[in-house]
C-alpha cells in the first residue's frame, strides 16, 4: 500500500524514531511502514489514525 | 512526543543484557559440570548436578520469550521468520551429523549443541537480513 507517513510525519516535525516512540514500536517499524515493505495491522493502523488525526484511508491507500 | 511507556524502545536492549547473563552462565555451568558432578556424587546428587548447565538454558528459552512478546507485530514477523529458518537449518545439521556417525564420525558433546543453535540462528538472520534488502 501507498502512504503518506513521511509527509505527516514531516509536518508535525517529528523523526522516525519520534513516531516509533509515540506509537510504541521500533524506528524499523517505523521505516518499514513508510518505504511500503510492510503493510499495518488493524490495530496499528487505527493507533496511527489516531496520532496524527487522521481517517485511516487517508494515510494507507492501494497502490 | 514520547509513549508513557514505551517498552519496544529497550527490548532489544533488554534482551542483550539478559541473553549475556543467560550465556554467562550456561558457559560456567557447562565447563564445570564434571566437577560439580563428582562432588555431588557422593551425596546422591549427580543428576542434580548434571542438570545444572540446563537451567540457564531454560533461563535463555524465558529470555527469548520475554523479547518475543515485548516486540511489536513487525519485529514479531520478522523474530518468527528468522526462527523459522534457524530451525530448518539446525534441524538439516542434526540429521546431517547423525547420518555421519554411520560413517564413524564421532559424536558431538552436548556442550556444544546449545552455541551451534546459537550459530544457526546468527545464520539465519544474516540470510533474512539478505533476503530482505
Amino acid at each position: 500500500m501507498k502512504n503518506r507517513l513521511p509527509q505527516l510525519r514531516a509536518e508535525r516535525g517529528m523523526t522516525q524514531a519520534d513516531l516509533a516512540d509515540a506509537l510504541n514500536v521500533s524506528r524499523q517499524t517505523v521505516n518499514a511502514l513508510e518505504t511500503g515493505r510492510y503493510d499495518p495491522s488493524l490495530p496499528l493502523a487505527f493507533a496511527i489514525a489516531k496520532l496524527f488525526k487522521c481517517r485511516i484511508e487517508d494515510i494507507f491507500s492501494p497502490r | 512526543m514520547q509513549a508513557a511507556t514505551a517498552p519496544v524502545k529497550y527490548a532489544g536492549r533488554d534482551y542483550i543484557v539478559e541473553m549475556i547473563v543467560a550465556s554467562a552462565l550456561y558457559i560456567g555451568a557447562a565447563l564445570s559440570r564434571h566437577w560439580l558432578i563428582a562432588i555431588a556424587r557422593p551425596h546422591g546428587l549427580e543428576m542434580a548436578a548434571a542438570l545444572v548447565p540446563a537451567l540457564p538454558v531454560w533461563a535463555m528459552l524465558w529470555v527469548v520469550w520475554r523479547y518475543y512478546r515485548r516486540i511489536d507485530e513487525f519485529e514479531k514477523k520478522r523474530f518468527l521468520e528468522t526462527l523459522a529458518i534457524s530451525f530448518g537449518i539446525g534441524s538439516c545439521l542434526l540429521c546431517s551429523f547423525a547420518f555421519a556417525a554411520d560413517a564413524g564420525l564421532s559424536e558431538l558433546d552436548i556442550t556444544w549443541a546449545w552455541p551451534t543453535l546459537a550459530v544457526t540462528w546468527a545464520l539465519a538472520g544474516g540470510i533474512m537480513h539478505v533476503l530482505r534488502r
